[in-house]
């Protein structure tokens, strides 16, 4: 339906989980929640087709969004949740103490807050490495944003301070959408024992699901035009993921509950609510 | 053998069933042999004979076409109304399972409830019982009628409902009969209504005993009753809320008091805590020494086997999906599946992990779920899937979340109660989808405009490129004009 739906390829590793060709998911019977925020699962200013459900991470998200006029909203969890079901580590408990079991985590993966197309990220980034490194234990990643990836100036001040990456595009308009975006994320996080932002967001969340210690510092930096009070509602909302050291229980317990763990749907489960069975397609044609 | 006592209505025979059934045949069976009994007004011949196994029965109607054909099965008739019974006749026992609304006709006096009960009593022998049905004006079945008890032409002539002099709760029943020197030896609640009930269960039963079993009891007594019959919303979940929240007592369709005359020493008709009918036979809940509950039918022809824990499985799946609990709604589809899937989940009791069949006696549902799924859609009931919005689809979406491989067919007529409230709930869904078809209809009527738009600008740009020289030479000379404007609105900002 939109084509936020194929960002990061969310709807090609659901087709993958449902038994469907992953190189070519069907349309989805409504609009998949893209990344993690505070609002009603979408992207704010997405256009949205009235009557069609958002397929929302969590309860929580499902409650808020019912509460701002999407009664609509069903929870399916996060698509990095099914990536991960399908791709689990041998042993995850012991791969950290067990450099055999998988490879040893080592240092931190930095994910500097990112803007997007159509808002761009106002902030020294300088001052945010330099915070960084006095900080940090041990050798750092950074991962970019493409959209700062692209920017050889930005690129270059944390090419100084530590390896840099991007996962890749996450495509627009179904345009270059980078299908594996989520399985490089994956493997990259598994090679970290820790994974910190200057702003709370869907990688963190991602790392703490794959394993990493959270951690979220530093200057939070500005979006344009972004909304003041939503940005301070988090730190004041989750404080238990804020910090360089937060509890990792405590942070895990919530990361997970974000993510919708223990919400998954079934592979026929899931081809049934996203609009996938076979059955229905007979009906729509006939 | 007939006699007219005066008042008897030649014309008119009873409209409405008479009282009968297994439950009330069970209790009237209970009755001391040799006993002379009296059966005021109509009664079902079944019921009739069962009393008069070993008993001496005389039957009291108002109907004189419905005393005729009864004299003519060889019943000894009273007819006419009852300011007419003087008294002169004593009776060991009366049973007026049919309450005290049918004994008057419209020659003399209009007895009100106590008026009738005092003429009863006038009739009984000192140590007499009295077996007495009285209708709950504000009963689960009144709740869930659509039509009114109090409007012309709808029953007697003077259609007085819930303005009737009847007591409005069992403990005041009790009272009433006891003032009345009438004291009571035993009292039962009793679904699905009053004429014919398939469970009693009395009020100490529904305050303290197993009120999981007893709701999902209550639920299928009614679901048997109102299956595909109109309702003002489904009587099934008010018969079960009220037994589950303790008003069982107080919103059964009836009440039936066991009275005597005077104290005797031992108790005439018993009444076990709960009774049920389970294909055709009658069924005993019994309290054990240490607390818990078993069942075995009351002739006792089988063994006593414990009465399922547990709540009925098809309120713990709809309070599920209406919690949005998907976890817990998987867990119970999934359990329910693997355990039982061919029974109804309004007779499967779930007790943790464990699924029981709640009566052996009802016949098996090869699509259970599918009917599920259409009671999560007629019902109205919110659930996860909101906009899984089709009976098929909906279907999908439970065998999926159950575990199950491939979807259930949808299922046939199933006899659901067909409420009022369900069906506005219905309307009211379908005008919120109808106003979203439209607003989806102008959004891509919107994106298709502007799709257009960007096409037709593609077009033209395709047309420059590969157009004629003369083409291309005036659309470049367009270009450039357009850029001079741009640029000189620029300036001017």
């Amino acid at each position: 339906m939109h084509h936020g739906n194929h960002f990061y390829g969310h709807a090609h590793v659901l087709a993958e989980y449902c038994g469907l060709d992953p190189a070519d998911p069907p349309r989805i019977d409504g609009y998949l929640q893209h990344g993690w925020n505070v609002v009603d699962g979408l992207g704010a200013g997405t256009p949205y087709a009235p009557g069609r459900p958002i397929f929302v991470w969590s309860e929580r998200t499902r409650r808020r969004a019912w509460s701002m006029n999407r009664p609509l909203a069903t929870v399916i969890g996060a698509p990095f949740l099914y990536l991960l079901s399908a791709q689990s580590e041998p042993d995850a408990a012991s791969a950290q103490s067990d450099p055999d079991a998988g490879g040893e985590r080592e240092g931190t993966i930095w994910y500097p807050f990112h803007g997007w197309e159509g808002q761009h990220v106002d902030g020294d980034h300088q001052r945010l490495i330099d915070e960084i490194v006095a900080t940090e234990p041990g050798p750092i990643t950074f991962c970019l944003y493409w959209h700062e990836f692209r920017d050889a100036r930005i690129r270059a001040a944390y090419e100084k301070a530590g390896r840099v990456i991007c996962h890749g595009y996450r495509g627009y308009m179904r345009m270059q959408t980078d299908a594996r975006f989520l399985h490089k994320q994956l493997a990259e996080l598994r090679r970290h024992r820790r994974v910190a932002s200057n702003r709370l967001s869907s990688a963190v969340f991602y790392g703490v699901a794959a394993g990493c210690e959270p951690a979220v510092y530093g200057n939070p930096m500005r979006l344009a035009k972004e909304d003041g009070p939503t940005a301070r509602r988090i730190p004041r909302e989750w404080p238990e993921l804020h910090g360089t050291n937060p509890d990792v229980t405590a942070a895990r317990a919530t990361a997970m509950a974000e993510l919708g763990a223990g919400h998954l749907a079934s592979p026929a489960e899931l081809r049934a609510v996203l609009g996938w069975t076979a059955g229905r397609e007979m009906r729509e044609a006939a | 053998m007939i006699r007219m006592i005066g008042g008897e209505m030649p014309e008119f025979a009873e409209r409405l069933p008479a009282a009968g059934g297994d439950l009330y045949r069970h209790l009237a069976g209970r009755l001391p042999a040799g006993a002379h009994v009296l059966v005021a007004g109509p009664h079902e011949p079944g019921l009739i004979e069962a009393l008069a196994d070993g008993r001496t029965v005389t039957c009291l109607l108002r109907s004189q076409p419905d005393a005729e054909a009864l004299s003519a099965q060889g019943f000894t008739v009273l007819c006419g109304t009852l300011a007419k019974l003087t008294g002169e006749d004593r009776y060991d026992a009366v049973v007026a399972l049919d309450g005290t609304g049918r004994l008057c006709s419209p020659e003399g006096p209009q007895y009100d409830w106590a008026e009738s009960v005092r003429v009863l009593k006038r009739v009984m022998r000192p140590g007499g019982t009295l077996l007495l049905t009285v209708e709950n004006e504000l009963g689960v079945h009144r709740l869930a009628d659509p039509g009114t008890p109090t409007a012309p032409g709808t029953g007697e002539w003077r259609p007085l409902g819930e303005f009737g002099t009847a007591p409005g709760r069992p403990d005041r029943l009790a009272a009433a009969l006891g003032a009345e020197g009438l004291p009571v030896s035993g009292l039962a609640a009793a679904w699905p209504d009053p004429a014919h009930p398939t469970l009693l269960a009395t009020p100490e039963t529904l305050r303290y005993g197993p009120l999981d079993a007893l709701a999902a009891l209550a639920s299928g007594a009614v679901a048997d009753a109102y299956a595909g019959k109109p309702v003002l919303s489904d009587p099934r979940r008010l018969a079960g809320a009220a037994v589950r929240r303790g008003l069982g007592a107080e919103l059964a369709p009836a009440w039936i008091a066991v009275a005597q005359l005077a104290t005797r020493p031992a108790v005439t008709v018993p009444l076990a805590p709960a009774l049920y009918r389970s294909a055709g036979t009658v069924v005993e809940v019994i309290g054990e020494p240490d607390g818990t509950w078993s069942r075995r039918t009351a002739d006792g022809t089988r063994d006593t086997l414990p009465l399922p824990a547990g709540r009925l499985l098809e309120e713990a799946l709809l309070t599920a999906a209406l919690g949005h609990d998907l976890p817990g709604l998987r867990r119970l589809l999934t359990g329910w599946m693997a355990a039982l899937p061919t029974t109804a989940a309004g007779n499967v009791l779930v007790d943790g992990d464990r699924y029981t069949v709640l009566d052996p006696g009802r016949p098996d549902q090869p699509d259970a779920l599918a009917r599920f799924a259409h009671t999560l859609d007629a019902g109205g009931y919110a659930h996860p899937w909101p906009a899984v919005t089709d009976m098929a689809r909906l279907t999908e979406v439970l065998a999926g979340a159950a575990g199950l491989a491939a979807a259930p067919e949808p299922p046939g007529p199933t006899g659901a109660p067909d409420g009022r409230r369900e069906l506005t709930a219905r309307i009211d869904e379908l005008r919120r989808r109808l106003d979203d078809a439209e607003a989806r209809s102008r959004f891509f009527e919107a994106e298709l405009e502007k799709r257009d738009a960007e096409l037709g600008r593609a077009k033209v740009q395709i047309a420059a490129f590969s157009g004629s020289l003369g083409f291309r030479a005036a659309k470049a000379g367009l270009g450039l004009a357009r850029k001079a404007r741009n640029s000189l609105r620029k300036g001017q900002q």
